[in-house]
């Protein structure tokens, strides 16, 4: 313990911090002032400060209180205590229903997703000729991915005359409106969503990219097939690449909202089977007018997110190798 | 060797970003308050339509403007999808329209949020409702306080395509038809179409047209008066959920996906893609111009042919024009629905793109313009309106829809499909309709 006190910035301060690295930080930052240039950088943040704020951390604070009130977005909000969260988990079919929905899309349209992209990406990881191209068409989906316009083509595909019947009228076999029966509504959500895998294909031809050449050419010597290169070399050595991929999608997958809204008509139909979550957290603060009980929705599936993001993270630590 | 990845260089950059990213639009798209009209000069007037109703409004309104040099105003038109959405997400930013046209079905829950603006203090002095019977006022008047005036009659009917019916040599059915009757020629159809053309499309889940009918024929209506309850009986559900079970049976209705696929989606009406010949949509026809290319008739809604049957049907304002409260051009706006409810020029711009018009004076000026099937829809509609105002034993018009009603038409629909996709039976249907209902009506 020193008492090395310098000057009237100090003073006020008790007790006397130790001296360490956050004395000598301190020391840096009275420098850096002394110099003049201690608030410019903040000036120049202050538009992302605002932005953070403003768009961010005042919106959520807000929601947060107004999870705990009965809003109509019209008239003001009343204080009504946790009764929203009571009534999501007890009283609600609907939530349900919308939980179920988007639970069966995100476990099932994320692994085909992944997969997909990751068998593309090592197809296209190859010294083709024109490969530019290649890759342009797949990754092309997922540029038109968030758009309207591919929702509303998804319903006419799939739709009781649609193509897709007719496709399968070539082998003779008949088809069914697979938009409009509740069991299969969900799986042409889905695969919509595989059928997306361009952004995640991007990000493993990147991580293919820097995978060692030296060792897939030690293990050629050692007579290793494709096979095992595969699962001995390729795979492991990308799993970072995986599970970031994997949490970006899941956290994709729950707050998905267009294609659903279009698909349906904004229903959700038939029988709620389309009912992703964002799409009743929607429909119950702009249609219904109940904002409050939407921004518990909203709550709820902020923490469904934080939490399933936090699993993998642990559960990562068993599967996922880094060099560090 | 150092090729790989590090958790620093990939987790520093996206993962945190992704994240906070990913959930800041779901968690924010929820603040708001309440707020005032616009106020840029002009009025701001909003409609839904289709594209006939939205050039006959704008053709209205330069006639409007050029008699009153001094009321400029900007309109917005759209769909009836997402129209209320917006409209509540303008209400909450406070740059709601000072005019706009509003659903019946919606009225009551705006005016009672104090969203429009009474008009009684108009009414005889630049808002002249000459004309307009009680009962269609009554369509615009909350707790005793008119809040929108009615853009013309609303009938139920059924909307039947003529040149189908006639290609399999089937007559139309009377106008004192039963739901029997309605029975036996949708079965007529399928049997003379070889298989290949439902009859009606299944009414099972359908609401205003429909069940609304069938259970004030048994003198119940669909909302209690205080609209805390169902007005309805769980015998009088199952009695119509069976009789649609039937139909499906029969092929006289079609299977649920078609029903299904149909929802919010005209285009896909059982009429429109030709699967049916008669639909309680009325929007095929309804809302102005027709979406289909063949020959249309109207007809009422059946009436029952159970024991203690009664008149079921009643006229409701098809469309309104309010104006909202926290408007700073209200008198202007009411100059506006004046001009739409009497002046002759509007009245033959508008024909019956906002209904069939609700004076006398007005059906008289437009009938000489109208082309067979418009002449056919109104008719129609004034036979409906006086049979109903004849009948000593119909129940009062209903009362205003509650809050939470369209939820539970909604719920009335998915109920049926479920019924009808074979994934409940009606019982249990049955209770789980009811309990929910109550828990939406009493929430």
């Amino acid at each position: 313990m020193t008492t090395a006190k310098t000057d009237e910035a100090a003073a006020g301060e008790a007790p006397a911090p130790p001296a360490g690295p956050r004395e000598r930080a301190r020391q840096r930052r009275r420098a850096a002032r002394r110099r003049g240039g201690g608030w410019w950088p903040y000036v120049f943040l202050a538009p992302w400060f605002v932005g953070l704020f403003g768009l961010t951390v005042y919106p959520m604070l807000d929601s947060l209180y107004l999870s705990f009130t009965d809003f109509d977005l019209l008239t003001p909000a009343k204080w009504i205590g946790a009764q929203n969260y009571t009534h999501m988990f007890s009283n609600d079919p609907v939530f349900w229903d919308s939980v179920h929905a988007t639970l069966l899309y995100v476990l099932v349209s994320v692994p085909l997703k992944l997969a997909l992209a990751l068998g593309v990406a090592i197809l296209l990881n190859r010294p083709l000729k024109g490969i530019g191209v290649y890759r342009a068409a797949f990754y092309l989906p997922s540029l038109l991915g968030g758009a309207v316009a591919i929702a509303i083509v998804w319903r006419q595909v799939f739709g009781g005359d649609g193509l897709f019947n007719d496709f399968l009228g070539w082998f003779g076999i008949k088809g069914q409106d697979w938009i409009s029966s509740p069991d299969t509504s969900v799986y042409t959500l889905i695969l919509l969503a595989v059928w997306q895998f361009g952004t995640p294909m991007v990000i493993f031809l990147a991580g293919l990219k820097q995978l060692p050449e030296d060792v897939y050419e030690a293990a050629a010597i050692d007579g290793a097939g494709t096979l095992t290169r595969f699962f001995r070399i390729t795979l492991p050595l990308l799993t970072p690449i995986v599970f970031f991929n994997l949490i970006l999608q899941i956290v994709d997958g729950f707050k998905t909202f267009t294609p659903a809204y279009v698909v349906s008509n904004g229903t959700g139909g038939p029988l709620n089977s389309t009912m992703l979550y964002s799409l009743y957290l929607y429909k119950k603060g702009f249609t219904d007018l109940q904002m409050g009980y939407a921004s518990a929705l909203a709550w709820v599936l902020f923490l469904v997110i934080a939490g399933f993001t936090a699993v993998n993270f642990v559960a990562g630590r068993y599967w996922v190798h880094y060099d560090d | 060797m150092g090729h790989q990845i590090s958790r620093r260089t990939l987790f520093r950059t996206v993962s945190g970003l992704a994240v906070a990213g990913a959930l800041g639009p779901a968690l924010t798209a929820c603040a708001g308050g309440t707020g005032a009209g616009s106020d840029n000069g002009s009025l701001t007037m909003t409609w839904w339509g289709s594209d006939e109703r939205h050039a006959a409004y704008k053709k209205a309104l330069a006639a409007f403007e050029k008699n009153n040099p001094k009321i400029k105003t900007e309109t917005r038109y759209s769909g009836y999808d997402g129209y209320f959405d917006k409209f509540n997400t303008q209400i909450a930013g406070g740059s709601a329209p000072d005019l706009l046209q509003m659903d019946t079905a919606l009225v009551a829950q705006y005016a009672r949020k104090g969203i429009l603006a009474p008009l009684d203090s108009y009414v005889g002095k630049s808002l002249d409702l000459t004309g307009f019977s009680k009962t269609l006022l009554a369509a615009g008047t909350v707790d005793g306080k008119l809040y929108g005036v009615p853009s013309g009659i609303g009938v139920n009917q059924l909307t039947v395509n003529r040149t189908g019916l006639e290609k399999l040599g089937l007559k139309l059915p009377d106008r004192e038809w039963t739901w029997n009757d309605l029975k036996k020629i949708a079965t007529e159809v399928r049997k003379k179409s070889g298989g290949t053309i439902y009859g009606v499309d299944d009414g099972g889940g359908s609401t205003l047209q429909c069940f609304e009918i069938f259970a004030r024929e048994k003198g119940q209506p669909f909302f209690s008066d205080d609209g805390r309850k169902l007005g309805f009986t769980a015998d009088t559900l199952q009695e119509w959920w069976e009789f649609w079970a039937a139909m499906r049976k029969d092929d006289a209705s079609p299977p649920p996906a078609i029903t299904s696929a149909a929802h919010n989606d005209l285009t896909k009406n059982a009429v429109v893609i030709g699967k049916a010949l008669f639909t309680f949509d009325s929007g095929v026809y309804g809302a102005g111009g027709s979406i289909t290319d063949v020959q249309l008739d109207f007809l009422p809604t059946p009436q029952g042919d159970f024991s203690g049957a009664r008149e079921g049907n009643f006229v409701n304002g098809g469309v309104l024009l309010s104006a909202t409260k926290a408007s700073k051009k209200i008198a202007d706006s009411v100059k506006i629905m004046d001009f739409f409810a009497q002046d002759p020029t509007a009245i033959k711009d508008m024909q019956l793109l906002r209904g069939i018009p609700p004076t006398e004076k007005a059906r008289s000026l437009i009938s000489a313009g109208l082309n067979e099937t418009d002449r056919r829809n109104m008719a129609m509609a004034d036979y409906i309106s006086q049979r109903v105002s004849k009948a000593t034993d119909a129940l009062p018009a209903p009362v205003p829809p509650p809050k939470g009603a369209d939820q539970i038409w909604d719920l009335l629909f998915q109920s049926n499909l479920a019924v009808a996709f074979g994934k409940k039976t009606i019982k249990a249907q049955l209770s789980e309709f009811f309990d929910q209902a109550q828990s939406i009506l009493a929430g």
